[in-house]
């Protein structure tokens, strides 16, 4: 009799192959991927996002776009860069991060998440190593070109298209404060006699940066109390929604106003602490959503499958739970932008909001001067900014809601 | 005698409502042993789904609570493990498939992603060899193309693949016991089969066993070694299937099978159950089919009559009726022990356990914990003709 070992021969087919084994399925269209397509389907959210794309190259490219830095120069017969010498961490930061973000994006062939996390790591990095390295010098005096160039020191300039830094006050100059658009102010100047234009593309920085910050603190803070109330419930659930309702039962702009005027004797850090209030104070109603949603997530099917597979409680709650409790969240966090932007120009206009730099709300509080002027460039200029960024950021929510909605369209 | 992978011991679940605590599961005790299939049948609401969330401590805390027993697996009791030590249990050594394929899978993630995750998480591997894991699984069972599949989200599948990916992900640890809570409620009938058949050869493959929770009779004669009945909250009858099959002992036992429609005899309406499963909040005393129970009905009746009492011999329940209420209003009589006493499960007859007072010989017979070693014929005729299949 022959022995034969079993293992080692194929098991038997199965006898009912699965119905539509053979099929060809599409190729696999990510529910992200969907959205985003059903979103920018829209001509407003096309025109949403053309606007903050061009903000974001504003502020990318701000320091080439409006300096008083030459960005090249003939000195003594030796040409010169002082403008590459006066950037500062930030703007290097900046510009190495958007050409990572440029290149990463052509690489296709890489997972997202991957990418994502190479990008932040190159920001990290990049910032890092400016803040070590890049020294601008402190004491910027830049009346120097200028009356280099008439003094003839400086034989040949070539200048970025806006010839005025943000905080170049024209000292030079014998009254420059407050003057209407003229050909070398196109947008005019402001009450420090620097040019509006350029005070404009910097402001786009604080804007962009406020919201973006502001509302991933909210997300962050939101995503965390409401996903643990959410999904643990019980007096969890009741104490922390209770602190949450006083919470959001106190107006926010109070608070703000509390907080920020606590803080003004620290203006370096003033953009921080706005940064983090504004985004506290509006990770409650994250909370709340979040909240609602786990609490309809907990008792999915595939949330029992997953404490059934033994999954830790921060991969339920965070890789499962979330990802499908994020739409109202996301929807949220574009109008949340949106708000903490109009917060900032609020504390701005208000006079107790950023003082080393200016912000389109700090620009727009100048347009009202003393005895009833109206400086009509102060206040349409920055004015418009706001209006089509929030506005921007309001088409893009519409638009994602309405992808998002599942009674609009039918994706599992 | 090999040891039981999986002992329940007088498990008791409790949910604490507005209207006070409910027992879902009352005093539930048997045991499963290694490549057994034991199944745990019943109407809705019977307790049978909540015993397996209970096994893998899966039941909602609060409201629920595990109000006492033993739940051994290999000798070890989970109700006493840490958290974190279960997590090791769940999905590593008992992996359980819900009654939904539909919705149970993350809509947001492929199948690939989720196995991957389930597999390096246990297993401790590499994420590529979890890939190669999660390939050969889905090859087991009967997914073609899974290298492509991995790369899909379930919205592109239908029931019956999804079930089968579930069915993947949950046996892709090589778990001992495998918990399918109703895997074919679902699906329809062509379906089914496959599904059942494929957990069979699994099971045949790798001698898992298999906690069946089903309220499909065919499926229970078609899969199962040994069967528990259970009933509001209790088990009522456990046996072999086959013993089950062709002499139930428990009158709820007898009513279902009387319940199936039999081909070729013809019938006006289908024979029911008279009454409802009661609300959990509101169990009968006694035992908990009592009112339900046409058995006792019927000795009550000749007791009333002053007929020759037709008890059975041997049992000495007390001859004295309780007139009661049924669910339409009607009043009629029961036994007076029905009523006042619980009965608990006792074996009956050799292997075959029951819990009902008006049976032959139930008050001298031993209440010992029902356990089976019990293999179904063609379980074992089918595994060797499979492996005779394969050496020819």
């Amino acid at each position: 009799m022959t022995e034969i070992n079993v293992s080692t021969l194929t098991p038997p087919a199965d006898p009912y192959p699965a119905p539509n084994a053979g099929n060809v399925v599409d190729a696999p269209v990510s529910f992200t991927r969907k959205v985003l397509r059903l979103t920018f389907e829209r001509i407003g959210a096309q025109l949403g996002l053309f606007w903050i794309v061009l903000i974001m190259v504003l502020a990318v490219f701000a320091p080439l776009l409006a300096n008083s830095h030459p960005l090249a120069m003939k000195s003594n017969g030796q040409w010169s860069s002082p403008l590459a010498r006066a950037l500062t961490p930030t703007d290097v930061t900046l510009l190495i991060a958007s050409f990572a973000a440029l290149v990463l994006w052509r690489l296709k062939r890489i997972r997202l998440a991957t990418r994502v996390w190479t990008f932040i790591g190159i920001i990290i990095v990049a910032a890092v190593v400016s803040c070590v390295t890049v020294k601008p010098p402190l004491v910027q005096v830049y009346d120097t070109y200028r009356n280099g160039l008439v003094s003839g020191e400086i034989s040949k300039a070539i200048f970025v298209p806006i010839h005025y830094s943000p905080d170049d006050h024209q000292r030079d100059v014998e009254d420059a404060r407050l003057k209407p658009p003229t050909l070398a102010h196109p947008m005019g100047t402001t009450a420090d006699s620097a040019d509006l234009a350029s005070n404009m593309i910097y402001a786009t920085r604080i804007a962009i940066s406020i919201g973006f910050v502001a509302t991933s603190v909210a997300i962050v803070m939101g995503v965390i109390m409401g996903g643990l109330m959410g999904y643990l419930g019980g007096w969890v659930d009741l104490i922390g929604m209770r602190l949450v309702e006083i919470c959001e039962s106190i107006p926010t702009l109070v608070l703000l106003l509390a907080f920020v005027s606590m803080f003004q004797n620290h203006p370096d850090q003033a953009l921080y602490i706005m940064m983090v209030v504004i985004g506290a104070l509006s990770s409650f109603s994250y909370a709340e959503f979040v909240r609602a949603e786990f609490l309809s997530l907990r008792d999915r099917d595939f949330v029992h499958a997953a404490q059934a597979g033994g999954l830790p409680l921060w991969s339920i709650l965070f890789k499962h739970m979330l990802p499908n409790g994020m739409s109202p969240v996301i929807v949220n966090a574009s109008f949340g932008v949106a708000g903490a932007i109009l917060i900032e120009t609020t504390l701005s206009f208000l006079g107790i909001g950023l003082q080393n730099e200016s912000s389109w709300g700090s620009l727009l509080e100048q347009a009202l001067g003393a005895g009833g002027n109206v400086f009509w460039w102060l206040a349409v200029y920055p004015g418009l900014a706001i209006f089509l960024t929030v506005l921007a950021y309001n088409l893009i929510g519409e638009a994602l809601r309405d992808a998002l909605d599942p009674r609009l369209n039918k994706m599992a | 005698m090999p040891q039981p992978l999986l002992e329940l011991k007088d498990l008791s679940v409790g949910f604490d409502t507005e209207r006070g605590q409910i027992r879902p599961v009352a005093e539930v005790s048997f045991s499963i042993y290694p490549g057994q299939t034991v199944a745990l049948v019943g109407e809705s609401g019977c307790g049978k789904s909540v015993t397996a969330l209970s096994i893998l401590r899966l039941i909602p805390q609060p409201p629920g609570r595990i109000l006492g027993g033993q739940v051994l697996l290999e000798g070890q009791d989970l109700l006493k493990l840490s958290e974190r030590d279960m997590r090791g249990v769940r999905g590593k050594d008992i992996a359980m498939i819900f009654q939904e394929p539909m919705t149970s899978l993350n809509p947001v993630y492929t199948i690939g992603d989720q196995i991957i995750e389930a597999v390096t998480l246990h297993q401790h591997v590499s994420t590529r060899e979890a890939r190669d894991i999660a390939e050969r699984s889905l090859n087991d069972v009967g997914i073609s193309d899974p290298h492509r599949r991995l790369q899909e989200y379930p919205h592109q599948m239908s029931g019956g693949m999804r079930q089968r990916v579930m069915i993947a992900m949950a046996l892709s640890c090589q778990p001992k016991l495998l918990i399918a809570d109703e895997p074919t409620t679902a699906l329809d009938v062509t379906i089914q089969a496959q599904i059942l058949e494929l957990l069979r050869k699994l099971q045949r493959e790798r001698g898992m066993s298999i906690l069946l929770i089903t309220h499909d009779l065919g499926v229970v004669a078609e899969n199962a070694d040994t069967v528990g009945v259970m009933y509001a909250s209790r088990v009522v009858e456990f046996a072999t299937v086959e013993e089950l099959f062709d002499h139930p002992k428990h009158p709820y036992t007898e009513g279902l099978f009387r319940s199936i429609p039999k081909l070729g005899q013809h019938a006006k309406r289908l024979e029911t159950i008279s009454g409802m499963v009661p609300a959990p909040t509101r169990f009968p005393s006694g035992c908990k089919f009592h009112p339900r129970c046409p058995r006792t009905r019927k000795m009550a009746e000749s007791i009333k009559a002053a007929q020759p009492v037709s008890m059975p011999p041997g049992s000495n329940v007390p001859l004295e009726t309780t007139p009661i209420r049924d669910a339409d209003g009607d009043i009629f009589d029961v036994l007076s022990k029905c009523v006042g006493v619980e009965p608990t499960l006792r074996e009956v007859k050799p292997s075959h356990w029951a819990s009902c007072h008006v049976l032959e010989n139930y008050e001298k017979s031993p209440p010992t914990a029902p356990h089976l070693e019990h293999r179904r014929e063609d379980a074992t005729n089918g595994a060797s003709s499979d492996a005779q299949e394969v050496i020819r």
